[in-house]
């Protein structure tokens, strides 16, 4: 029995190594860069971390951003107005999403903040009515200072570079949700989807917003699978939970059976006490 | 049932008498063992229960612990402390099984120095290589450190976990092979008494409460050996990914079971203890007991699903089951727990030594635990308010620390007196359980005020916002002082007496007897 037990041992110390080698291979989310992949930023870096309380300059005045996240939260995004890319598109799609979700000005306010040092109150303003929100009290188009701006940025993990072959801001396009002072989603992306702005705002009310990624490449086993049109259904992973249990009565009844056949070990009584 | 007209005397010895199944030779080496496994278990514990301290001081700002570090000690605290009470209470099953079936010793001593080398390997993972994702390493979080640990870390710990398997894996099926030596699987099951003519069988409570309690534990350690090969295939770099949601149901349930399985398991170190203390003959299994395990057996498998009440991905039936199945068991539970200790103490001439009283906390604290704490937990509108916080963290104490530990330590306790043949002095018996139970009680009641004021757990420092979690994390040292203090009394108690039950292990019964 010990000699049994001797090799056993050796195996599973032999199969440890093994184990021990073979995990050496990944390392994933080690590195301190604050960008994802293709400059995605990294939500998951920012939650909950503070927002600067910067100034913003408006055509209607200077407002500070702690006052309006404390009457109720903010979406805020930068942009800036000689954008020759995804900023524009960007705002319409915004626009039009939140006239599909609603609760505006009840839920939430929207915040479009410049990031270049050469944006003015009038560019903004100009921005506003080029995207039809003109006048709108909850749309707040604004500038910053610059020293203001390089707060903001490292606080959310927003990145700006400049391109001098095309005069242009290479930049992400992200909506971010603001609660109380902190970062409570990022929504990146040039389009706007409703049902993920319905998120960012049922985040926002405090309500709790469920996540599930998304079937991928390379999973074995999956609880569930998603069909469009018929939503979730059992997948074949779901088998592994009950496996266990079944098995573990299999072994035990095998066990009972074949020890009780051979009755190698002869018990002395069957009195006991 | 024969309870209720015994009137015998207070059997003495209560644990050291042999049963037949195992010879001198083997009782001897039994009684030996069990000591080596109460002197690992208690050392660790001093260590772990150290770290609690650290913790508790490190979130009442009295103490500047890094948050990697406290992590780390986190994780070695809640995984440490939960399989070293899994293991104790194996111990003393092991021992009290030895007295009705013949377990294998040197299956008991390989697992005893497998155990050793997977715990060596968890110290080194969490002390040394800092791996720190939590007692129940959720997955992806083993994968993405965040540069606190480096990936040999992650290897390690789950070769520790792999191992602390494996050890387990053959404890129990030894155990099932000394059981099965004896009685069929019906038997041990009881269904003979439950689906057939006879209404009290010849297999012993014990045996009973083990089969059911070890096959469920069995399915356990299966599930971890899934969850354990899904790591490793994505682990090696194969490029398989796995889904968290299946990840999240597989290690709750090994770790759920595992819990609940302890937890049975040192209910039937009570029941096999208190008869004897109490002066009543020792429990057979009936309809009743058959009953009520075997629909245990059934509920414990699918309650873990309570704890993924909100995982809104998890389908519906399967929550409402979950559901249903916690609000179910406590009515079994209670039944075997509290009701029969009670009816067998009542007009009974049980001397109220220390570990008497300390198996009757014990069971009082699962059965609190198990109707109120575990309520809470299974109760969908409560988890909205209490999800993550640390009401969970006063359960996990509650169940454990006030349930569990108490038991075992009456156990420890009885066995080394025995050995040792000393009495405790009146004011030990009342002293260390009063302490225990205030400093016990008060470190659950700390948790949980805390919990409801909405700190969250697994925070090693405070925010501004959550200032309450450090004013209580400070009150908290109070009751954790004086369960320390209470600990710390036990151990006394216990050392002065080692030496002596040492020396006694290796007498045989019949040389002790006339020693």
């Amino acid at each position: 029995m010990a000699s049994r037990l001797g090799g056993l041992a050796s195996v599973l110390v032999g199969s440890g190594l093994v184990l021990s080698l073979g995990f050496g291979a990944p390392a994933r989310g080690t590195e301190a860069d604050p960008e994802g992949p293709y400059g995605i930023p990294r939500e998951e870096r920012y939650l909950y971390r503070p927002v600067p309380a910067v100034e913003v300059a408006t055509q209607q005045g200077v407002v500070r951003l702690d006052r309006l996240w404390g009457e109720r939260p903010v979406l805020l995004t930068l942009v800036y107005t000689r954008c020759s890319g995804v900023c524009y598109p960007f705002v319409r799609s915004l626009r039009d999403a939140v006239r599909r979700v609603g609760g505006l000005g009840r839920d939430y306010r929207v915040v479009v903040l410049s990031f270049d040092p050469e944006d003015t109150v009038e560019t903004m303003a100009a921005m506003a009515r080029n995207v039809g929100l003109a006048d709108r009290p909850d749309w707040i188009f604004g500038v910053t200072a610059p020293t203001s701006i390089e707060r903001l940025t490292q606080a959310i993990g927003y990145w700006i570079r400049w391109d001098p072959a095309a005069r242009q801001y290479d930049h992400p396009a992200v909506l971010i949700g603001v609660d109380r002072g902190r970062v409570v989603r990022f929504l990146v992306g040039a389009t706007v989807e409703p049902a993920r702005l319905y998120e960012v705002i049922r985040e926002l009310r405090g309500e709790m917003v469920g996540t599930y990624p998304l079937p991928r490449k390379g999973v074995l086993f999956r609880c569930l699978q998603y069909r469009p049109g018929r939503g979730t259904a059992l997948d074949w992973g779901f088998l592994l939970l009950p496996a266990p249990g079944f098995a573990a009565f299999g072994i035990t009844a095998f066990l009972f059976w074949s020890v009780r056949r051979r009755r190698a070990c002869p018990v002395h009584s069957p009195g006991g006490p | 049932m024969l309870h209720g007209e015994a009137s015998l005397a207070w059997p003495t010895p209560v644990l050291l008498e042999r049963g037949e199944a195992v010879s001198e030779a083997e009782d001897v080496g039994f009684r030996r063992m069990t000591l080596v496994w109460v002197a690992t278990v208690l050392a660790l514990v001093v260590v772990l229960g150290t770290l609690g301290w650290l913790m508790r001081l490190t979130q009442g700002n009295w103490l500047t612990l890094r948050p990697e570090w406290f992590y780390s000690l986190m994780t070695l605290h809640g995984l440490g402390m939960f399989g070293t009470w899994y293991i104790a209470t194996m111990a003393a099953v092991t021992y009290l099984l030895s007295r009705y079936v013949r377990p294998s010793l040197s299956a008991s001593r390989f697992v005893y120095g497998l155990t050793l080398v997977a715990v060596s390997l968890f110290v080194i993972a969490t002390l040394v290589g800092r791996f720190s994702p939590g007692w129940y390493f959720l997955y992806p979080l083993p994968f993405y450190s965040q540069g606190v640990w480096k990936p040999w870390a992650t290897a390690v710990f789950f070769t520790f976990v792999g191992l602390l398997g494996v050890a387990w894996l053959i404890w129990e099926v030894s155990l099932l092979g000394a059981i099965a030596r004896r009685w069929s699987l019906p038997q041990a099951l009881g269904w003979d008494v439950l689906f057939g003519r006879r209404s009290v069988s010849d297999v012993p409570l014990a045996v009973h409460i083990a089969t059911v309690m070890l096959v469920l534990h069995l399915s356990a350690l299966l599930s971890a050996v899934v969850l354990l090969s899904l790591y490793t295939l994505e682990g090696i770099g194969t490029g398989i990914r796995n889904d968290p949601l299946l990840m999240k149901n597989l290690v709750f349930y090994f770790g759920h079971v595992t819990a609940e399985v302890t937890t049975n398991l040192s209910f039937m170190v009570v029941l096999e203890l208190l008869p004897r203390l109490a002066g009543r003959p020792p429990f057979r299994v009936n309809r009743m007991f058959a009953a009520a395990f075997n629909v245990i057996l059934v509920l414990i498998a699918v309650t873990y699903l309570h704890h993924l009440l909100m995982d809104f991905a998890q389908p519906f039936w399967l929550r409402v089951l979950g559901q249903t199945a916690s609000y179910l068991i406590p009515i079994p539970a209670a039944v075997v727990t509290i009701f029969i200790v009670l009816t067998l103490i009542y007009g009974s001439r049980i001397r109220w030594t220390l570990p008497a009283v300390l198996l009757y906390l014990g069971v009082m604290g699962v059965a609190i635990d198990g109707i109120g704490a575990a309520f809470i937990s299974s109760t969908p509108a409560l988890q909205f308010l209490f999800h993550n916080t640390l009401v969970a963290v006063a359960h996990l104490h509650l169940g454990f620390v006030m349930g569990v530990v108490l038991i075992n330590l009456g156990f420890v306790f009885q066995f080394v007196k025995e050995l040792s043949r000393s009495e405790e002095s009146s004011w030990t018996t009342w002293a260390i359980p009063v302490l225990l139970a205030i400093g016990g009680y008060g470190l659950v009641l700390m948790f949980s005020l805390a919990g409801v004021a909405s700190v969250p757990r697994r925070y090693a420092i405070y925010p501004e916002e959550l200032a309450r979690g450090v004013t209580m994390a400070r009150f908290a040292i109070v009751p954790l002082a004086l369960l320390t203090a209470g600990a710390l009394l036990y151990l006394w108690e216990l050392v002065r007496r080692w030496p002596h039950a040492w020396a006694a292990s290796r007498l045989s019964s019949s040389e002790a007897a006339s020693s």
